[in-house]
């Protein structure tokens, strides 16, 4: 799976800079625009990850009832031990 | 703690989205507008397209660098001392 991923992310690299170089070669755009193509895609990487960090944050998922679920489960097991004598110490 | 969270993530995205269609009009849509259209009046000059991203580069990797490199001699220091 993880190979899989990497050899994608060759590939693609590849075709990035076939595309570059073609288009340095035959100069079918004026060459200090070709020049940007790679600082190009680098800020887009950059905006892509920023992004995907936002979003990440932005929609963390969280559950306010699961913890009081599990608040009360922590009370009743140490009520359960308590009873029987075993020290969990206290809050 | 969690709406600092979210409005932190919705910066970040805010950011992200409004850098990228900047660049993206600055690099890729602006070479096809006239030389005395006035959009150019909100663009810096094409050399700075390159220039911006490069200095941004280089100023957060020597910042990563001086980080890693506090957070080691940090983590060195602890351990000489225990």
């Amino acid at each position: 799976m993880n190979m899989k991923h990497i050899l994608k992310i060759l590939a693609l690299l590849v075709v990035v800079a076939a595309t570059w170089i073609t288009l340095l070669e035959t100069s079918v755009v004026p060459h200090h625009y070709t020049w940007l193509l790679p600082v190009y895609l680098v800020v887009s990487l950059g905006c892509y990850g920023l992004l995907m960090v936002g979003v990440g944050l932005m929609l963390f998922p969280t559950c306010p009832q699961e913890a009081v679920l599990l608040q009360k489960d922590i009370v009743e097991a140490k009520e359960f031990f308590g009873r029987r004598g075993v020290d969990v110490g206290s809050d | 703690m969690e709406l600092a969270d979210k409005a932190v993530g919705f910066l970040l995205t805010a950011i992200s989205i409004s850098i990228f269609v900047y660049y993206t009009f600055w690099v890729i849509i602006l070479p096809f507008v006239e030389k005395d259209h006035f959009v150019h009046e909100y663009f810096l000059p094409q050399e700075y397209a390159i220039l911006l991203p490069v200095f941004a580069g280089v100023a957060l990797l020597s910042f990563l660098c001086v980080f890693v490199g506090f957070v080691m001699i940090k983590s060195n220091n602890k351990k000489k001392s225990a």
